[in-house]
């Protein structure tokens, strides 16, 4: 039992989820106490005790049925019939005769150790696009992901033939039915293989909070939608803008006046009034410093993208005051920080310059997973607990690797991540968005097509 | 009295009006085998601060809630001095001081008399406790709610974490107060923002979803207890469309019952797509949720079949 639930800890662990020891521990004291005849309640203590998270819970449960469930019944055969000393023999037959083995990880997975097998895909997934190895250097490539699973792929059927060419060749050695089911036996557990390897685990119900915006704050350009503006409306909208910025920070200077009255300070009273004779003459209140959240905004300056991001960036500049500290960076594939220009020039002229002055190529195609590389690279430093990043994109990356793991990596370092999709929702899970893999990692999703929208956030954001 | 199995926390609870399923009875059963606090998450809604009610009321225990808000700090969590009280000490006593140093020959010696008096003032009997103190302290063991955890601010999480781990209180004036009895304590988290790995290490995880069809009516039946169950039936079938609509706020089990309830004030023995219409604002919390199940709701009546 104990080596059991040791072996599917560093199995969950071998698949990227972190479980302490003292996890694991508690979790053994937990199982002597229910009853765990119960499947029910065994993988509930289990869950409760490794997964924190309610993101991760899909991956916990396709593991659980990875080892509890298939393999465990293929060790059961294993030990119990004759057919188990003959797979045993096979497989270490196999082993001996490869002579470079690549594919050692793939045997062990057939007699029922998966760790090897859930590590190699594990890294597939945050190794992603590093350059592969080896003399010839081509051109950058972003299907990384994808090369090296079908390298994983091709072993699994390497693996197979082997098996099957051993069975043919040894076909006198058994009877017809053991070799049989050995050969359903050795299909099953590849199919297995190569169904984990493409299975991405289920998204989890998630709860955060999708928004829309319907009310109308301004009928006519409020609705339109920010690529289909005219030259002449871009000119109106940021007199709208400019207009409402003066509206809001009236709101926002009155909230801090009032908070600055506060409640009394009694322990710098009481301090106080020792220079009168323990008098209180003067009396301090409790002042709360402002709290004021740090933003970092990456947005895509992509095509219909930036005609949307140009406006929220021109919001939230002209909102400075508000916040600590705005940084913003653009991307297409690669990402480069534009916080010096905005800090220089005027909004307006900014927003121009942005697209002209930063680092990258603008006719690359979108990548989220290259710009995300990138930022991991070079920018981390910018997201801590007081951040709160704001991503505007429509999540399309021509399908490469949406390293949706740098961007865990990332939420985890800020306050709250939000994500404005200038696409109407419809739109969101077709084609290359990769929306839904993106969603999960999102503490907010916002539709963010037209003024109307903008302003319900950026309310929301400093208010 | 503590629970004894799994299957007696289920009923014990069903009995405190909180019918759960057995995931949640399981970790309910752990946590309180092993005075492990736990942390709840799940849409808005599902009964996360009921389910530490419905515990407090089967362990018949009482409970200490917490509220988080962002700017709660340790005076209004843990422990305050009271300053007030202190300083009409400090007037009443000021006259015996005399007595104090009355034999003093020397200020440094004064000033000794003096200090052997002072821990006089900051002592238990001016502290005032908080929530996290208070549940300490109790010589009859509680259950401590801290309830939407996420909404605090991270320096809070730190002070969390000696409670939860040591179930120990530091005032530095007095020293380090020991649990007299461990309580049972839930932290509940609308998923605002992710919890430091510490705190969830310190804690079992528990995560409460839209309960299934059955375990929705069994909780309305319960709950309202003259609805007829044809009604239940079809008010739980209507929820459940409802729900994967894409609404700004979608409906829980607190607006199922709320809904059960206007209905039977309603008396309607049965659900049509017009009495859904009359009674939306009390399942739908935005003008334009409204509007968007109002669009739908053809659809959704003729899927159950309704009238």
């Amino acid at each position: 039992m104990i080596d059991m639930i040791q072996q599917f800890a560093s199995c969950c662990r071998a698949a990227g989820l972190r479980i302490s020891t003292s996890e694991v521990l508690d979790c053994f004291r937990h199982l002597q106490l229910i009853d765990i005849s119960d499947e029910m309640q065994f993988k509930t203590t289990l869950r409760t005790n490794f997964i924190k998270n309610y993101r991760e819970q899909g991956k916990f449960d396709q593991l659980y049925h990875l080892f509890f469930h298939e393999l465990r019944t293929d060790i059961e055969i294993a030990r119990s019939t004759p057919l188990g000393s003959l797979v045993k023999d096979v497989l270490e037959n196999l082993d001996q005769n490869s002579v470079d083995n690549p594919s050692k990880s793939i045997l062990d997975f057939l007699s029922g150790d998966p760790i090897g097998f859930l590590e190699e895909v594990r890294s597939i997934q945050s190794e992603g696009n590093e350059p592969m190895q080896g003399p010839i250097k081509g051109p950058r490539s972003n299907l990384g992901s994808l090369a090296r699973r079908l390298k994983i792929m091709l072993q699994i059927y390497a693996v197979q033939e082997s098996i099957m060419n051993f069975l043919a060749e040894n076909k006198s050695k058994f009877s017809w039915e053991t070799n049989k089911n050995l050969k359903t036996y050795f299909s099953q557990r590849l199919d297995r293989a190569r169904r984990y390897l493409h299975e991405d685990p289920p998204a989890y119900p998630d709860n955060s909070s999708h928004v829309t915006s319907y009310e109308k704050y301004l009928t006519q350009i409020g609705e339109r939608n920010f690529a289909s503006l005219t030259p002449k409306e871009v000119d109106e909208m940021r007199i709208v803008i400019a207009h409402w910025v003066r509206k809001l920070k009236d709101t926002i200077g009155l909230r801090y006046s009032r908070n600055n009255r506060g409640i009394i300070d009694v322990k710098q009273t009481l301090r106080d009034t020792m220079k009168y004779y323990g008098v209180p003459l003067k009396i301090s209140y409790r002042k709360r410093p402002k709290r004021k959240g740090k933003i970092v905004t990456l947005c895509d300056v992509s095509g219909s993208v930036w005609s949307a991001a140009r406006f929220m960036l021109n919001m939230l500049y002209s909102l400075q005051e508000c916040f600590a500290k705005v940084r913003s960076f653009v991307f297409v594939a690669d990402m480069d920080e534009v916080t010096r220009i905005f800090e220089n020039n005027d909004i307006n002229e900014a927003i121009d310059k942005a697209l002209k002055e930063a680092k990258i190529s603008y006719n690359a195609d979108t990548d989220y997973g290259s710009a995300f590389r990138n930022f991991k690279r070079s920018y981390m430093d910018a997201l801590n607990k007081k951040t709160t990043l704001i991503i505007i994109g429509d999540g399309r990356s021509n399908y490469t690797n949406p390293e949706e793991d740098i961007f865990d990596e990332m939420r985890e370092k800020c306050r709250r991540v939000v994500w404005l999709n200038p696409e109407p929702k419809v739109f969101w899970y077709t084609g290359d968005s990769e929306m839904r893999t993106y969603e999960v990692y999102c503490h907010q999703l916002r539709v963010c097509g037209n003024l109307n929208q903008l302003m319900d956030f950026i309310n929301d954001l400093v208010l | 009295m503590n629970y004894k199995s799994v299957s007696e926390v289920k009923e014990r609870l069903a009995k405190a009006d909180y019918i759960c399923s057995k995931e949640t009875s399981t970790v309910v059963f752990l946590a309180e085998a092993t005075q492990k606090p736990i942390l709840v998450e799940g849409p808005a809604g599902v009964g996360k601060t009921e389910l530490a009610k419905a515990v407090s009321r089967s362990l018949g225990r009482e409970l200490i809630r917490l509220q988080c808000y962002e700017g709660l700090d340790e005076a209004k969590a843990l422990y305050e001095w009271e300053y007030a009280k202190q300083l009409l000490y400090t007037q009443m006593v000021k006259e015996k001081i005399h007595d104090v140093i009355a034999g003093a020959s020397t200020i440094s010696e004064a000033i000794d008399k003096i200090a052997g008096e002072e821990d006089a003032f900051f002592s238990e009997r001016f502290i005032q406790p908080r929530p996290l103190l208070q549940a300490i302290c109790t010589k009859e063991p509680v259950v401590l709610l801290i309830d939407e955890v996420d909404k605090s601010d991270p320096e809070f999480e730190a002070f969390l974490l000696e409670v939860l781990s040591d179930f120990q209180v530091s005032i530095p004036e007095i020293g380090t107060r020991q649990a007299i009895q461990i309580p049972f304590v839930v932290l509940t988290s609308n998923n605002y923002r992710d919890m430091s790995d510490a705190l969830k290490r310190r804690c079992i995880h528990l995560y409460i979803d839209y309960p299934d069809r059955n375990l929705e009516i069994t909780i309305v039946l319960l709950k309202i207890p003259n609805i007829k169950e044809r009604l239940a039936e079809q008010l739980v079938d209507t929820i459940r469309k409802i729900r994967e609509l894409d609404l700004k706020k979608k409906p829980s089990i607190s607006e199922t019952l709320d809904w059960a309830k206007s209905l039977i004030a309603l008396q309607a023995d049965e659900l049509s797509t017009e009495l859904i219409i009359d009674t939306l604002n009390v399942i739908c919390k935005y003008k334009s949720d409204i509007e968007r199940v109002k669009a739908q709701i053809k659809t959704i009546s003729s899927q159950i079949g309704l009238k």
